[in-house]
């Protein structure tokens, strides 16, 4: 199992690239804070985060701060592994989660903390927060309401 | 397909295959040029008839590239990139080309050498350092998704909301290998069971090892010229009665982009109004099987039953000979042969169909066939349909 505490950021794998449209992004996840990307102009919100609104193509945004809570639209268990170094993590759980307050917006994530089959679409979850290095940390979720010694 | 200019009405003249699923030793350009000068043969035409060509490959200047080491100094050339789907769009393009009358003879290549060079990685999708696609794809990759993940993340959506289940996803593989059977090129030709796919392990859940395609070497190549030009050839000339692409999505999984709904939904009634027919009117479909999960969402999406309804219709032989919708009758992706982009044997065999030259698993009279292909991560769909006699 996968708990938020342990790191599994495979070392053959790029870190990301941020750029003016993703840095903020980023930011927030140092800071470990859940937002999403918002178009100014619209209200229309999108992930992952890009440089121009897909409904209405105005180039302005803003950084929707969100409660870290959600739910899991699908997910899949990953039992074999694409990198050499995931071989040691599989099976985990990649999930696309509805964060709560994200207007629709989904992100791919994993969901610790639990027994992969414990996971359902429709589950009820919350952010956790791993810390990859001084400016990166990765949001992951777990099932809402465990007790952190409950990992 | 129209418009045409004056009477101008695009075919498919010849078809060919590589050898395949097994090719050490060739290189990915020698796939390319054995399906080449088969599809021309079996045409009756020659490399000196070919003023287009049209190719997809996954570097810059790809069909440049390829058209080069053919000998070709084509005046028109395509390398339009749809993933899987490439060849549908390809040759919908070529069709256009000689019915505007700027191509004559357009050549379409596929080649690929993916087995021997990767080996038989199941589950791939990304490479480690330096490898992986940037951008968007980093969204994914970084929390482990795979290429079987993001397919497997729509067949549990589609569970979820239609109750399809994992006997349904896993009969489409068993019907792919009853047609397989009598492939004998085919990569797997053994029988296999409901039972035997849901035992296979678990990829990436809920698709079993059985529920994702093979990785093979291979190719194929068509030739696309007026019916005009066909009339003295040596085959008969199958029609190009209409076409049509759509995407929705590369790697975005926001709300736009819902996982149930591929971009077949877009180009299959773009397609049948070109060439003004109905699906209820297909004899024989040839649609992308990368996984089980693609099959039951094509289905649905190009009209062959409502939304939420492919599982029943996949079901029980439903795609199988004298089922509800003979389908891969090559054997597909799923058994056949699956090099990475497999729209090239989508058409091939189509075209088989029509001809009346699909041996064991010829549908008796076919007159009306789709190709379909599905690119990325259900991001392309790319509808053919073809006739055996003209619109």
């Amino acid at each position: 199992m996968v708990g938020d505490t342990e790191r599994w950021f495979p070392d053959d794998m790029p870190p990301p690239a941020a750029n003016a449209e993703t840095a903020g992004w980023w930011e927030a996840c140092a800071a470990h804070r859940l937002v999403v990307q918002r178009c100014t102009a619209c209200g229309a919100t999108r992930h992952p985060p890009g440089p121009v609104c897909p409904r209405c193509r105005v180039t302005t945004a803003e950084w929707a701060e969100l409660p870290g809570t959600g739910t899991v639209y699908t997910f899949t268990v990953v039992r074999q592994a694409f990198l050499p170094s995931l071989a040691q993590t599989v099976p985990y759980v990649v999930a696309a989660v509805e964060p709560d307050g994200g207007g629709g917006a989904r992100m791919v994530s994993n969901v610790v903390g639990c027994d992969p089959e414990e996971v359902s679409v429709g589950m009820e979850v919350e952010v956790v927060w791993e810390d990859m290095g001084p400016e990166l940390a990765l949001p992951r979720f777990r099932p809402r309401g465990r007790l952190e010694g409950d990992r | 397909m129209s418009p045409a200019r004056a009477g101008r009405r695009a075919v498919i003249a010849g078809v060919a295959t590589s050898d395949y699923p097994h090719l050490p030793g060739m290189s990915e350009h020698a796939v390319h040029a054995e399906a080449a000068g088969r599809a021309l043969a079996d045409a009756g035409l020659e490399y000196g008839d070919v003023d287009g060509f049209a190719t997809a490959g996954f570097f810059p200047m790809y069909a440049v590239g390829v058209a080069e080491y053919l000998g070709l100094h084509p005046t028109y050339f395509d390398e339009t990139h749809a993933g899987g789907a490439s060849f549908e769009v390809l040759v919908e393009h070529a069709a256009y080309a000689v019915e505007a009358g700027i191509a004559e003879v357009v050549l379409v290549t596929y080649g690929s050498v993916q087995l021997s060079q990767m080996g038989r990685r199941l589950g791939t999708g990304g490479g480690g350092r330096g490898g992986m696609a940037p951008g968007p794809a980093i969204y994914d990759a970084l929390w482990g998704n795979t290429l079987v993940g993001s397919y497997a993340l729509a067949a549990r959506r589609h569970m979820h909301e239609y109750k399809t289940t994992p006997e349904q996803l896993a009969s489409v593989a068993v019907t792919m290998r009853d047609h397989a059977a009598h492939n004998p090129q085919a990569q797997y030709r053994d029988a296999i069971t409901v039972d035997d796919v849901l035992s296979s392990r678990l990829v990436a859940d809920p698709l079993h090892k059985l529920d994702c395609c093979v990785i093979s070497d291979g190719g194929g190549a068509c030739v696309v010229t007026t019916a005009e030009r066909a009339a003295d050839l040596r085959k008969p000339a199958v029609h190009i009665l209409g076409g049509a692409h759509a995407t929705t999505h590369h790697m975005n999984l926001s709300a736009d982009a819902d996982l149930t709904v591929s971009p077949a939904a877009q180009s299959g009634p773009l397609a049948f109004e070109r060439a003004g027919i109905t699906p209820a009117e297909v004899d024989v479909a040839q649609l992308y099987d990368s996984f089980t999960i693609t099959v039951v969402l094509t289905v649905e999406d190009l009209g062959f039953c409502a939304k939420g309804e492919g599982g029943a219709f996949v079901e029980d032989g439903g795609l199988g000979l004298g089922g509800r919708l003979p389908t891969n009758t090559d054997g597909g992706g799923l058994s056949a042969c699956h090099p990475g982009m497999r729209g090239m044997f989508l058409i091939v065999e189509a075209v088989r169909q029509l001809r009346g030259e699909a041996g064991e698993t010829q549908v008796p009279g076919a007159r009306l066939a789709v190709a379909h292909g599905t690119g990325g991560m259900l991001s392309t769909g790319a509808t053919l349909v073809l006739g055996k006699e003209a619109p």
